[in-house]
């Protein structure tokens, strides 16, 4: 059959009015490009559904495509990168596995240039290349370049392919792509604001120049640039030899119903998965930089965010999420754009509800968001930093996916409850390389933290992030030829998932020596310091990320190594002295919050831990076979086997046994100090009170509190109401002076 | 459409099955009948009999006694209406300290206590560990969950909610 053209009125000719008449549809008619029916799936289900394949099919293979030119380990090792094809009003209709997070930021890019008159000026025409890393364009941060190019069928734009991968260095105020020590815009790197970077199918030479000269690492950078751009253009190719064979009409319906399709199989997803309420949940992030070497003065803080979260299920399925009562933005690098606050939503639900089918722009239409005006999601100021979004956005995405996992308990898919992502504390570097000169990179190892655990089974060991739900850390020896340090160790962290009867996943930790360099400056970012910024689920714990950084100062390896002494391969498993204190020559430094201290050289170390996930389940109830499977292998100490799970296992040189009475006798103690320890929770509020009605917190407390009853009536309100305070209660401003 | 037998349901939601077998099932398209072999799985298991409505965790339950809907636990002890939060009902052991902080999280584990405590929400019918929340001193308590029964039942189930026999 032949398709019925989308028709659109007349005075509809440009981008921008067919944009603004896409979102006239959107409102009036609650569907997408006002789509009544699926006429064409309808009609031939197979010709449709095959035209959708061949465009993911075209997507999946340029990103391969890319990956195998691409320079950059961020790239080729552990995948930092998405191809996505859009409508011409910026709407997403297939993508690429890989870091799903952008295809929605990507649309917020090309819908701004759309809505910012680059019809116009600086013209949108066959060829053109534009580029954006402009997290207030959209974006997430500003190592996550976007490049876009145009689809012309004759002289019509008939849409856009884009390509994005995370780069490892941006040339901010401290080395890497998550610039730790940014505070405000101007220190965040290299913007490149959705401009026109290329015409005729090539890169300009102008723009290829400002990379190579504000950039530590211009290599990694410019060619995945290229990389991206022989993506785009492939799929484009594909694109209109598909055209050709389907016909214009058809493609433009199609790519519309296939949208459509995604919005509706999301609302009916959502009353097939989950249950329709209100749901909450609240996670914290803990920022120590007050006081540290170049943190800018009106940053010189520490900060304490809480992020408390409310889900509603409308009896439609229409799901939103309400940010009312987190904190305002600050002098730091964690804010949130909303564009990044969409990625974060967009990918979370690609992985529990837009998983199979359609998956597209559709799903993020049948959902919302509050992001009050002010706070991290949603700053009033477009000059705040937003390079390390990530350290809040994850563990609200995490609180998500746990809000979403009471629904699907509710509705007996267990299967699907899923703790949630955490947080995977980045570590880049800079400074002389082993090969002379400068470098820059981020060591990408990170993409590969330990997940929440299942209501099923236990958490994925150091095999999940959010961002990329195929997540790899890239081979040790990739990363040793692009930095001045070699790997003493890389383990699995004990005791770093939290506990539960289905236990978190793992993270893991790397020890480096570092070699041949007389400058190494690390800086590191997205770990929470003395809160825990994940939670777990039913009587599960949070996992353990407070992270500190161990340095030493002339470790004195070469020399234990020559004298045949023992060497230190990680943190170790002892939680009070580690074994970088106890088996190397030089003073251990311990740092908490982002590491932003002396430089490194020749002859000293440095560990980085990354995050596990949280537990799911009352511990005691998990089974004692599976905690003597664990101490076996490292994942738990006997000391917490023992202290948290009630089991007593005795190991000996190749086996791990349980000892039953012993176990049978702790797990009776464990219950009984349960009983003896606990109180009402009627009376523990009465308790409490006076101390919340004398303010008697730590500052970072107080000036949280503070702050989310000003920006929110409503916090203030249940906060009283719970306390019950009376109705004139505040907290005070702290002085700065 | 997919379908399960009753006990292959209770061996997954028990995390018995083999994973083979329960990646087959979560890679597949999910089985629409799930709801009420899962209703009937649980109810069979507790030593009451007032009608699971719904589950809100791993052992609390929200049911109907006599004219009322309550939060009610598999050991039977009930929490009140399910319109308020069911913690309000339960015992508390909160972690608000260093030494009582370590027993769970030890040495460099731990959080600050003066910036975290830790509530361990306990059952006080079965002593089991409910919840945990993590949370700063001071914050209020969290309501993790206020259904919507009726739209649940009667727009998405298409049947009305059950009675106490
Ligand atoms: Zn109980």
């Amino acid at each position: 059959m032949t398709a019925t053209p989308i028709t659109e009125p007349q005075s509809v000719t440009t981008l921008h009015e067919r944009l603004l008449e896409s979102e006239r549809l959107l409102k009036e008619t609650d569907s997408y490009a006002g789509l009544e029916n699926l006429e064409l799936r309808a009609a031939d289900p197979l010709k449709y559904e095959s035209m959708h394949t061949k465009l993911r099919s075209m997507v999946v293979s340029a990103r391969e495509m890319a990956r195998r030119i691409s320079a950059s380990p961020g790239v080729r090792e552990v995948g930092e990168s998405v191809v996505a094809i859009y409508t011409p009003e910026g709407d997403a209709i297939a993508l690429s596995t890989g870091i799903m997070v952008h295809v929605h930021t990507a649309s917020r890019f090309i819908k701004w240039m759309i809505q910012n008159g680059y019809e116009e000026s600086p013209g949108i025409r066959p060829g053109d290349i534009f580029a954006n890393n402009d997290a207030f364009i959209g974006t997430v941060q500003a190592p996550d370049v976007i490049i876009t190019i145009p689809i012309f069928h004759e002289d019509e734009l008939i849409g856009w392919v884009a390509a994005v991968a995370h780069e490892l260095e941006v040339g901010g105020i401290t080395p890497g792509g998550d610039v730790a020590l940014s505070q405000e815009r101007y220190t965040e790197g290299l913007m490149v604001c959705a401009e026109k970077v290329g015409y005729d199918d090539e890169l300009r030479r102008d723009y290829l120049i400002r990379l190579e000269r504000n950039l530590r690492m211009p290599i990694y950078w410019v060619l995945d640039d290229k990389a991206k751009v022989a993506a785009c253009l492939e799929v484009r190719k594909q694109v209109r030899e598909l055209i050709d064979e389907v016909g214009l009409d058809y493609y433009k319906r199609a790519t519309k119903e296939f949208i459509e399709e995604g919005r509706r199989a999301q609302l009916a997803r959502v009353r097939q998965l989950t249950v329709p309420g209100r749901y909450r949940g609240h996670t914290f992030f803990g920022h120590v930089t007050e006081g540290k070497q170049g943190v800018l003065p009106q940053g010189n803080r520490n900060w304490l965010y809480a992020i408390p979260m409310e889900m509603e299920v409308t009896r439609q399925g229409k799901l939103s999420l309400d940010f009312d009562g987190t904190n305002s933005w600050g002098y730091h690098s964690m804010n949130c754009t909303p564009a990044g606050m969409d990625g974060g939503m967009f990918v979370t639900l690609t992985q529990h509800m837009n998983f199979d089918g359609k998956v597209n722009d559709g799903a993020w239409l049948a959902t919302d968001m509050n992001l009050p005006l002010g706070t991290w999601t949603n700053p009033d100021k477009e000059t705040v930093a937003t390079a390390t979004s990530w350290a809040l956005l994850l563990p609200a995405f995490g609180c998500f996916q746990r809000m979403l996992s009471r629904g699907f308990l509710g509705r007996g898919y267990k299967e699907e409850v899923f703790v949630g992502q955490v947080n995977s504390p980045m570590m880049e570097m800079g400074g002389e390389s082993q090969y002379g000169g400068d470098f820059g990179i981020a060591l990408f190892e990170c993409a590969a933290a330990g997940s929440g655990a299942l209501g099923i089974k236990d958490g994925l060991d150091t095999a999940y992030v959010g961002w990329n739900p195929e997540s790899d850390m890239g081979n040790m020896e990739i990363w040793e030829q692009d930095m001045p340090m070699v790997y003493l160790g890389r383990t699995i962290s004990p005791n770093s998932g939290g506990f539960g009867r289905y236990r978190g996943g793992s993270g893991f930790e790397s020890l480096w020596a570092v070699t041949n360099t007389e400058l190494l400056i690390p800086a590191t970012s997205e770990h929470s310091s003395r809160v825990f910024d994940n939670a777990g689920m039913c009587g599960g714990y949070p996992a353990p990320t407070v992270q500190l950084h161990h340095s030493v100062k002339d470790a004195g390896i070469e020399q234990r190594a020559a004298e045949r002494k023992p060497l230190p391969h990680s943190i170790g498993d002892n939680p009070y002295e580690s074994d970088i204190e106890r088996l190397t020559d030089g003073q251990t430094k311990i740092d908490e919050g982002p590491y932003l201290a002396e430089p490194l050289q020749s002859g000293d170390l440095f560990a980085h831990s990354y995050n596990g996930g949280g537990g799911y389940g009352d511990p005691l109830e998990r089974d004692a076979g599976s905690i003597a499977r664990d101490v076996a292998n490292g994942y738990v100490t006997a000391d917490a086997a023992e202290n948290v799970y009630g089991v007593v296992v005795e190991s000996n040189d190749n086996t791990s046994t349980v000892n039953a009475e012993a176990t049978q006798s702790r797990r009776r103690n464990i219950h009984d100090e349960r009983l003896a320890n606990a109180l009402p929770v009627s009376e523990w509020i009465e308790q409490t009170r006076s101390r919340v009605a004398d303010g008697d917190f730590a500052p970072e407390v107080r000036e949280m509190y503070r702050d989310s009853m000003e920006l929110s009536p409503r916090f203030a309100g249940e906060f009283r109401n719970f306390w019950s305070l009376p109705s004139d209660y505040e907290i005070a401003k702290r002085s700065r002076r | 459409m997919a379908s399960y037998d009753k006990t292959e349901i209770a061996d997954l939601i028990d995390g018995s099955m083999p994973w083979p077998s329960t990646r087959a099932i979560m890679s597949a398209h999910k089985d629409d009948d799930r709801f009420d072999k899962y209703l009937s799985i649980l109810q069979e298991r507790v030593p009451w009999h007032h009608p699971i409505l719904l589950p809100i965790g791993e052992h609390l339950y929200i049911v109907q006694s006599g004219e009322n809907r309550i939060v009610k636990c598999d050991c039977g002890h009930e929490f009140g209406s399910y319109q308020d939060n069911w913690k309000n009902q339960a015992l508390i052991r909160v972690r608000g300290d260093r030494e009582s902080i370590a027993e769970i999280y030890p040495g460099r584990y731990t959080c600050d206590p003066e910036w975290m405590e830790l509530r361990e929400f306990i059952c006080p019918g079965c002593v089991t560990l409910l919840e945990v929340e993590a949370a700063p001193p001071g914050f209020p308590i969290v309501f993790d969950f206020l259904p919507d029964l009726e739209g649940f039942y009667e727009d998405w189930l298409g049947k009305s909610l059950p009675q106490e026999a």
